[in-house]
């Protein structure tokens, strides 16, 4: 095999330009794979991020019935005195942290302006346990518990034009009626803005004690949710934790649904999977393009050389020794290639996840549409893991081997008084 | 025992609806160490019977015996072994690798038969390099050495694995005359030191004055056979 190896590796630098064009289609196709996956599951990886610490955390627990119907606030269906099941909720292992909030609808007004948000109701002693708005606040100060104060999402305040200190009068839907909604509002100030990262989050929320809105909808001792924090992400213990707080508080009855995560984020996935599709086929087409290349370049040489090829055979080289041959020179293009293409990749992707890439460079309206999509704000930060740079690696030499079998079994098929005679 | 044997060999090719026949019974027989020129005016079947000789191509009807044995019997394997191992070719073009040094290019056939160890190997490249006269250019590229120079790597490529028989088709074709005569003459010295059969295609006189044996073919057909002194 060694001098094979040998003629192999020379021969790919006999057409130095070709050979060169060959490896930057190669190198280019892989790098920009490299970079979209890094991109990809860096976006993926800061967006499940920013939905974990800003809105779902990692379990939720509701009154039966009131997940499918929880774009509507249902005020009939909340969970009354949640306090009681913290003990046997930090009881099951894994849970880190636990509180209970309120989610209703609000309008912010202010003057003549008035724009519509979700109001988040917290424990402001247990919410930092689990969520990350306390880290973000931008101006002003954390809640605490005898406060009638509220904290407002960056964009929200600048979109209402609202500073800390400001009052403004907020309106909440009550829990008074099933159907009919009835409004009771207050005036309250700002006590903080915060700027979590997460768009949704930042341009239509406001945070405010939970003795507060309890008041303001007459809801002396209930919640909507009981919101557990967990160790860790891993998906087993979220299932296994969900099961086992479901089991506990339900006991015999249904009275509970414990909801994941991902349950909670499934618009989000959705669309998440969609762009991996999406990506899988663009991917696809450069690598078909870089493979191409390769077939192209195989063939000119296969073509050039036949009457070498005729004296390979003629000097008792086997058709299957002419085949090995011409993959190696394929796999030589591939491992190169290749190479150069996790060097490029990975260096791009590397700085891609220091310094991140800036949305809001291309303009506003790319940046919404991305908001709209990703709950990420401005920069994307890439994701590189050695396992990315290794996978391509070897799809990039499996792509080269691959594209280099036909002209190879070209080659070795050749009759060898025929390929002799070309000109 | 002679090296090659052809018994009433015709070859016939197909050309769409045409058949063209570039051997016709021909029978003759060629003993080891032999210095053989074959020829003939173009299409006269010079390159057919040294396709045949070389295990390249078969014959329509007839055999050829190679070393005794029936090669029509052969498999492509098999046939790829006995070129590898016991035929040199000597090409018009010379046909050197281009990538390779002079040496890498006579190492090439010794590392296919893969039966020396790297000492013998340089040793018996550096003899057979010494021997052809190119013992200063064994580092130097195709593209880097004259015509001459290109034929004498061919040359001793093809002699360094020792084989039984040498093949040449029309090897001083390309070259001018002077370099000819001295390829021919380097030919004629191997030959004799290593006992190896020279089989060599030609129209050119002066390689035919050389020959030990001459055989003329004209339409596929041997029309002399004379063994000279």
């Amino acid at each position: 095999m060694l001098p094979y190896f040998k003629l192999a590796f020379r021969n790919i630098f006999r057409f130095k330009r070709r050979t060169f064009i060959t490896f930057f289609a190669t190198s280019f196709g892989l790098a920009l794979l490299i970079i979209t996956i890094a991109l990809m599951n860096g976006i993926d990886k800061d967006s499940i991020s920013n939905i974990i610490n800003c809105q779902t955390s990692h379990i939720k627990i509701f009154k039966q019935g009131y997940f499918d119907r929880r774009n509507d606030f249902p005020m009939d269906l909340t969970i009354r005195d949640p306090q009681r099941y913290y003990p046997a909720l930090l009881q099951i292992p894994g849970v880190r942290a636990v509180e209970s909030r309120i989610l209703f609808g609000a309008t912010l007004i202010k003057g003549a302006d008035e724009l519509p948000c979700l109001g988040v109701a917290v424990e402001t002693d247990r919410d930092p346990d689990i969520f990350n708005i306390k880290e973000a606040i931008l101006a002003g100060d954390w809640l605490q518990a005898g406060d009638s104060m509220i904290l407002v999402g960056n964009d929200l305040a600048k979109d209402m034009g609202l500073a800390v200190g400001d009052s403004l009068t907020l309106r909440m839907i009550t829990a008074n009626e099933k159907e009919n909604f009835n409004w009771n509002a207050m005036d309250i100030e700002v006590k903080g803005i915060f700027e979590s990262g997460n768009p949704t989050v930042d341009g239509g929320r406001i945070i405010i004690p939970m003795a507060v809105a309890r008041e303001g909808l007459s809801l002396p001792s209930q919640a909507t949710e009981i919101v557990l924090r967990l160790a860790s992400d891993d998906d087993k213990l979220i299932d296994a934790v969900k099961a086992r707080s479901e089991a506990l508080l339900n006991g015999s009855s249904s009275r509970f649904e414990a909801r994941s995560w991902k349950e909670l984020a499934s618009d989000f996935l959705a669309v998440s999977e969609m762009k991996t599709k999406n990506s899988s086929i663009i991917i696809f087409i450069m690598l078909l393009i870089a493979s191409v290349g390769i077939v192209n370049t195989m063939l000119m040489t296969v073509m050039e050389r036949t009457r070498e090829i005729g004296m390979l055979a003629a000097m008792g080289m086997k058709k299957r020794e002419i085949m090995t041959l011409f993959i190696c020179e394929g796999g030589f293009i591939g491992l190169i290639g290749s190479f150069l293409g996790c060097v490029i990749g990975g260096l791009t992707s590397w700085y891609l996840e220091v310094r991140g890439f800036s949305i809001t460079s291309w303009g506003e309206t790319m940046s919404r549409m991305s908001e709209a999509i990703y709950p990420v704000k401005g920069v994307f930060y890439a994701d590189l893991t050695f396992s990315v740079l290794l996978m391509v690696f070897v799809f990039g030499m499996a792509i080269a081997l691959l594209a280099s079998a036909y002209p190879a079994r070209k080659a070795a098929n050749m009759d060898p008084i025929k390929a002799l005679r070309h000109i | 025992m002679p090296v090659i044997r052809f018994e009433n060999i015709s070859k016939t090719y197909h050309t769409g609806k045409v058949d063209f026949p570039a051997l016709t019974r021909v029978s003759f027989a060629v003993d080891q160490g032999e210095f053989l020129s074959i020829a003939g005016p173009s299409g006269s079947g010079k390159t057919t019977i040294l396709n045949i000789i070389g295990c390249l191509d078969k014959p329509t009807s007839g055999t050829f015996f190679f070393d005794d044995q029936d090669a029509g019997a052969r498999s492509g394997n098999e046939l790829a072994d006995t070129r590898r191992r016991h035929i040199g070719f000597i090409f018009q073009t010379f046909n050197l690798i281009p990538v390779l040094s002079a040496y890498e290019n006579v190492e090439f056939p010794l590392l296919m038969k893969g039966d020396l160890g790297p000492r013998e190997r340089r040793e018996q490249i550096e003899q057979i390099l010494f021997d052809v006269g190119l013992e200063d250019f064994i580092n130097r590229r195709p593209a880097e050495m004259s015509g001459g120079q290109q034929q004498r790597v061919a040359i001793a490529r093809a002699l360094v694995k020792q084989p039984k028989l040498i093949l040449a088709d029309e090897p001083t074709a390309n070259l001018d005359s002077q370099t000819g005569k001295e390829i021919l003459k380097l030919m004629s010295e191997m030959n004799k030191k290593t006992g190896a059969t020279f089989v060599f295609s030609t129209h050119d006189q002066m390689v035919m004055d050389q020959a030990g044996r001459l055989i003329r073919l004209k339409d596929g057909v041997i029309v002399s056979d004379e063994t000279r002194e």
